[in-house]
C-alpha cells in the first residue's frame, strides 16, 4: 500500500458537509490552499444515480438515495464490511427483530442504551444536509441563555446579537425563502432593512386548515396558557425563485431525502463553488484516521486511509499537513476521530480532550409525532414536506421545568407516521388494518376502493414536535472496544437516555397535539408504541404514581453536542469561534459545538457559525 | 342491469379485442390480446378507467411491466380465462368473480396486480395470503420489489389521493396552496 503526502497547505478540512463546504468556499475564494478529506463517495455529475436508488428502494428512508448501500443481498448492510458506514433509521427496532438496534451486524452505531439514539447521518460528498428538509429557522435569543434566563444548563458564549449578521450571511449563502414580517417573534430581530433572499414559500392547504383552529386553541397545564397561538410560514432553503442557477420548487414532496430538481439547497452547491475557486482540492473516499499532535501541543498533521470500493481493501494511506486544521465531520464522527487520536500515548484521552469533555452531551430534538384525520379533505402529499409550523410555543417560563418545542406541520399525510400511502392502500386491498383506517378489514376493489383511498388519504395530516433535549454528560459518544469498521477503525459507541426534563417536554407535546386535534375536530390516530420499542418510555416516571402511558420519540436528524463551545477551557472543548482550547491551530465545527440544542433545526446556525469561523481563520490564522 | 359508464364501455371494447384471440401457438398478436385482457381486468379490479391505465398514446407502457410481473404466477392463465369467461359482465361483477369466487390463488394474484397498479411494487400473492392467515405476522406485508423507477412514478394511489408520487410532481410552484383538480380528472371515472 503506498504512502501519500500532501504538504504546504493553508488548511485541511475533514468532511465536505455544510460546515466544511462553507469554510472551504470562503478560504478558497480568499486564495488559500485548501485540501478537503471526504470519507464517502465523490460528487456525481448529476443526481440521476441518487434518484434511481431512491425510486427503486422498497423502504424510502432518509438514507435511501445515498451510498454506501443500505441493503446488501436483501439484508441491512453489515458495516463491519464497509469502509465508511453510517446509521440508518431502519436499525431502530426491538431486540431480535429486523433492524435490531443493538445488533452490530445491522446497526452501524454500537448502541448501549438505555434508550436508542434515533438520528442518522450521511458520510458522502455534501454530508447529511443532502437529506435535510431545508428548514432554516433562526434560534430565539433565549436559546443562547438557558442558564441566565431559566437557571438551566449553560449559556452559549455568544448571544443572538453576535450571530445576527451571520444569520443574514448564511441565509444568502444557502438561499432562504421567507418574509421578515413573519419571523420577528420571541425576540428575534433583524438588521434594519433586511430582506430574505427570496419571498416566502406559500402555505399549504394543510397549514391553512390548522391555522383555523388557532383562535380557539387552549392547551391546559403545560405552561402554554398565555400563548397567542398562530401558524407561521417556515423559512426554508428551498427556491421560491430561481437562485444560484437552481430551479424553483415544484412541490415534489420529497425534500427528505432528495429534491429531484435540486430546488432545495444542499451542500454540493457550496462544495462545487469551493472547488471552482481553483484553490480548493478534495480527496474522496479518504477517511481521516488520526490527528497528530506535536510536542508543543500543535496539530502536526492528519493521517488518512484511502479506498476505492465501499467494501474493498484500503488502497493507500497518507498524511497531510497545513497551517490550520478544521474537523467538520458531525457530532458523532468528529469526536470519534478525536478519541481515536491517542498519539502513542501522548494524548491518551484523545485530541482536544484535556478536560475529558469530548463526546459528552450528545443531543437531538427527540420528536413527538401525532397524526389525525381532518373532518374534511386537506389534500396532503402535495407541496414541500413542510411549509409552516407553530413557533410561538418555543419560549417561556415553562423552560425552567420542561423541554420546549416547536411544532412542524407535515404536508405528507401519514407517510412519516404510518408508511402511507402504501400501508393504507395495502390494508384496503388486502383486508388488513395496520394503518388503523380499515377497521372492518374489508378487502375493497373497483369504485369503492377508489372512494375509500381518496377519502382517507386526502384527510390525513400529522404534527411533529421537536423537543429541546437537555445536555446530559451521561449521553456520550465513545469508541467501541470490540466492533470495528472495514478499515479496522473502532465504531462509534453511543450511550443515550432522556432526562425527566426532556421527557416532560415530550409529554407536553402529547397534550398539545391532542388539544390541537380537538380544536380542529380531527380524529386522532396516534398509536402508542410497543413496550420493546427502544425509542419509547413510560410517563410519568415510576415514583409519580398514577396511570402511565408509553410515549414514542423519533430522531429529528439533529446530531448535536459532544464538543461544546464555552467561555473557558474548564467548561468546554472550543471557544466561541469553534477553536480548540487545547490546540491553537485546530477548529472543530458543526452542531457538535452547540452547548444546548435550542428550539430550532440546527443547520442555519451551523452555517452562521461556520461563516463566522471562516472569517476568524482568515483574520487570525491565515492573514 | 348493466349500467354503461365510461369505464365499462372502455373495458368492454378491450374485451372484444381480447376475446377474438385464436387458440394455438403464442404469437405477438396473442400477447397483445392477453395484454388487452390484462388491462381490462386491471381496470375492473382497480376502479381506474382502462384508458387511464393504458392510454392510447402511451410512451411509458407500464402495463407491460405489470403484465410481465403477473405472468410469472402459475395462476395467471387461469385468471385471464376467468376474465374472458366473464368479460361481458359489468366491471364490479368481473372483479367480484376474480376476487371472491375463484379460489385463493386467483384472489391473491388479483390483489398483487391491484397493488402493482396502485403502488408500482410487486407484492407476491403468497405474501398477501400469508398476512391474511390466522398465523399472520405483525405489520404490513412487505413488497418483494419496486417493479421499476417508472412503476413508482406511475403509482395510482397518489393520483387517487389527488396528489402525485413523492419525488415526482408535474405541477408548478405554489400549487399546494390551492385545492387539487377533481378526482375524476385523475382517474377518468
Amino acid at each position: 500500500m503506498c504512502a501519500e503526502r500532501v504538504n504546504d497547505l493553508d488548511a485541511v478540512i475533514v468532511g465536505s458537509g455544510i460546515a466544511g463546504a462553507l469554510i472551504a468556499k470562503v478560504l478558497g475564494n480568499a486564495g488559500k490552499k485548501v485540501l478537503m478529506l471526504e470519507a464517502g463517495a465523490a460528487m456525481p455529475a448529476d443526481i440521476n444515480g441518487y434518484m434511481n436508488r431512491f425510486l427503486n428502494a422498497t423502504a424510502k428512508v432518509p438514507e435511501s438515495p445515498y451510498t454506501p448501500e443500505v441493503f446488501t443481498n436483501g439484508k441491512l448492510t453489515d458495516y463491519s464490511k464497509v469502509n465508511a458506514g453510517r446509521p440508518t433509521v431502519l436499525s431502530l427496532n426491538g431486540k431480535g427483530q429486523f433492524g435490531d438496534w443493538q445488533d452490530p451486524r445491522q446497526s452501524y452505531l454500537i448502541q448501549k442504551g438505555p434508550l436508542a439514539f434515533a438520528s442518522t447521518y450521511e458520510r458522502i460528498n455534501g454530508g447529511t444536509v443532502r437529506h435535510w428538509l431545508g428548514t432554516s429557522l433562526r434560534f430565539v435569543p433565549s436559546d443562547f441563555e438557558m442558564s441566565t434566563r431559566f437557571g438551566r444548563f449553560v449559556d452559549w458564549p455568544i448571544k443572538y446579537q453576535h450571530l445576527e449578521s451571520w444569520y443574514g450571511e448564511a441565509e444568502k449563502e444557502i438561499g432562504v425563502s421567507a418574509d421578515v414580517a413573519d419571523q420577528g417573534y420571541l425576540g428575534i430581530e433583524f438588521a434594519p432593512g433586511y430582506a430574505y433572499p427570496m419571498p416566502k414559500i406559500p402555505l399549504s392547504m394543510v397549514d391553512m386548515a390548522v391555522e383555523k383552529a388557532m383562535a380557539s386553541l387552549h392547551v391546559p397545564g403545560v405552561g402554554l396558557d398565555d400563548v397567542r397561538w398562530a401558524v407561521a410560514s417556515t423559512p426554508a432553503a428551498r427556491n421560491s425563485q430561481p437562485y444560484q442557477a437552481r430551479r424553483v420548487c415544484a412541490g415534489n414532496t420529497n425534500c427528505i431525502p432528495i429534491s429531484p430538481i435540486q430546488a432545495k439547497y444542499d451542500p454540493s452547491v457550496t462544495l462545487a463553488e469551493a472547488l471552482r475557486s481553483g484553490s480548493v482540492r478534495i480527496m474522496y473516499q479518504s477517511v481521516a484516521s488520526k490527528v497528530r499532535v506535536d510536542a508543543q501541543g500543535r496539530i502536526a498533521g492528519i493521517d488518512y486511509i484511502r479506498y476505492e470500493r465501499d467494501d474493498g481493501p484500503p488502497m493507500a494511506t497518507g498524511h497531510v499537513t497545513a497551517k490550520v486544521y478544521i474537523l467538520a465531520g458531525n457530532a458523532i464522527e468528529t469526536p470519534r476521530l478525536l478519541l481515536m487520536s491517542t498519539n502513542d500515548g501522548r494524548t491518551p484521552h484523545g485530541v482536544a480532550n484535556r478536560r475529558g469533555l469530548v463526546g459528552k452531551h450528545l443531543m437531538d430534538h427527540p420528536l413527538y409525532l401525532a397524526w389525525a384525520l381532518m373532518p374534511d379533505p386537506v389534500w396532503g402529499y402535495r407541496g414541500p414536506l413542510s411549509t409552516a409550523g407553530i413557533e410561538i410555543c418555543r419560549d417561556g417560563e415553562f423552560r425552567r421545568d420542561r423541554g420546549a418545542f416547536r411544532i412542524e406541520i407535515g404536508n405528507e399525510g401519514w407517510n412519516f407516521s404510518s408508511g402511507d400511502p402504501d400501508t393504507t392502500t395495502v390494508d384496503l386491498i388486502n383486508g388488513l388494518n395496520v394503518g388503523q383506517l380499515n377497521g372492518d378489514r374489508k378487502a375493497l376493489f373497483g369504485a369503492e376502493l377508489v372512494k375509500q383511498i381518496n377519502d382517507k388519504l386526502s384527510r390525513q395530516f400529522r404534527l411533529g414536535f421537536l423537543v429541546e433535549q437537555s445536555p446530559d454528560d451521561t449521553n456520550t459518544v465513545t469508541l467501541s472496544d470490540r466492533v470495528k469498521d472495514h478499515l479496522g477503525l473502532p465504531r462509534p459507541q453511543i450511550s443515550y437516555n432522556l432526562s425527566d426534563y426532556t421527557k416532560a417536554g415530550l409529554a407536553a407535546a402529547k397534550t398539545t397535539a391532542t388539544a390541537i386535534f380537538k380544536s380542529l375536530n380531527a380524529q386522532e390516530f396516534t398509536k402508542a408504541p410497543d413496550a420493546d420499542d427502544p425509542t419509547s418510555f413510560e410517563w410519568p416516571p415510576q415514583q409519580a404514581g398514577g396511570p402511565k402511558s408509553r410515549l414514542k420519540y423519533y430522531g429529528a436528524g439533529h446530531v448535536v453536542g459532544t464538543y461544546r463551545m464555552g467561555t473557558s477551557e474548564q467548561n468546554s472543548v472550543v471557544n466561541d469561534q469553534q477553536r480548540s482550547w487545547d490546540h491553537r491551530n485546530l477548529y472543530l465545527v458543526g452542531s457538535g459545538t452547540f452547548p444546548t440544542v435550542a428550539t430550532a433545526n440546527p443547520t442555519l446556525t451551523i452555517a452562521a457559525l461556520c461563516l463566522r469561523t471562516a472569517d476568524a481563520i482568515l483574520k487570525q490564522d491565515l492573514g | 342491469m348493466t349500467i354503461f359508464t365510461r369505464r365499462n364501455v372502455l373495458a368492454g371494447a378491450a374485451v372484444a379485442a381480447a376475446t377474438a384471440a385464436h387458440p394455438g401457438t403464442a404469437t405477438a398478436a396473442d400477447e397483445t390480446k392477453d395484454l388487452d385482457a390484462f388491462v381490462a381486468l386491471s381496470s375492473a379490479l382497480t376502479g381506474i378507467a382502462a384508458a387511464m391505465l393504458a392510454p392510447a398514446v402511451d410512451p411509458v407502457q407500464i402495463k407491460k411491466q405489470y403484465f410481465d410481473a403477473a405472468k410469472s404466477s402459475p395462476s395467471f392463465d387461469r385468471l385471464l380465462q376467468i376474465f374472458r369467461d366473464n368479460a361481458t359482465k359489468p366491471p364490479e361483477a368481473i372483479a367480484d368473480v376474480i376476487l371472491n369466487q375463484s379460489g385463493s390463488d386467483v384472489r391473491y394474484l388479483g390483489r398483487s396486480i391491484m397493488l402493482a397498479w396502485y403502488l408500482g411494487a410487486w407484492y407476491k400473492p403468497e405474501t398477501l395470503a400469508q398476512y391474511n392467515s390466522p398465523k399472520a405476522p405483525a405489520g404490513s406485508p412487505p413488497a418483494d420489489r419496486v417493479i421499476s423507477p417508472a412503476a413508482y412514478t406511475q403509482g395510482w394511489t397518489w393520483r387517487v389521493a389527488q396528489a402525485h408520487p413523492m419525488g415526482y410532481s408535474e405541477l408548478r410552484f405554489g400549487y399546494w396552496s390551492e385545492p387539487p383538480l377533481p378526482l375524476v380528472d385523475f382517474t377518468g371515472a
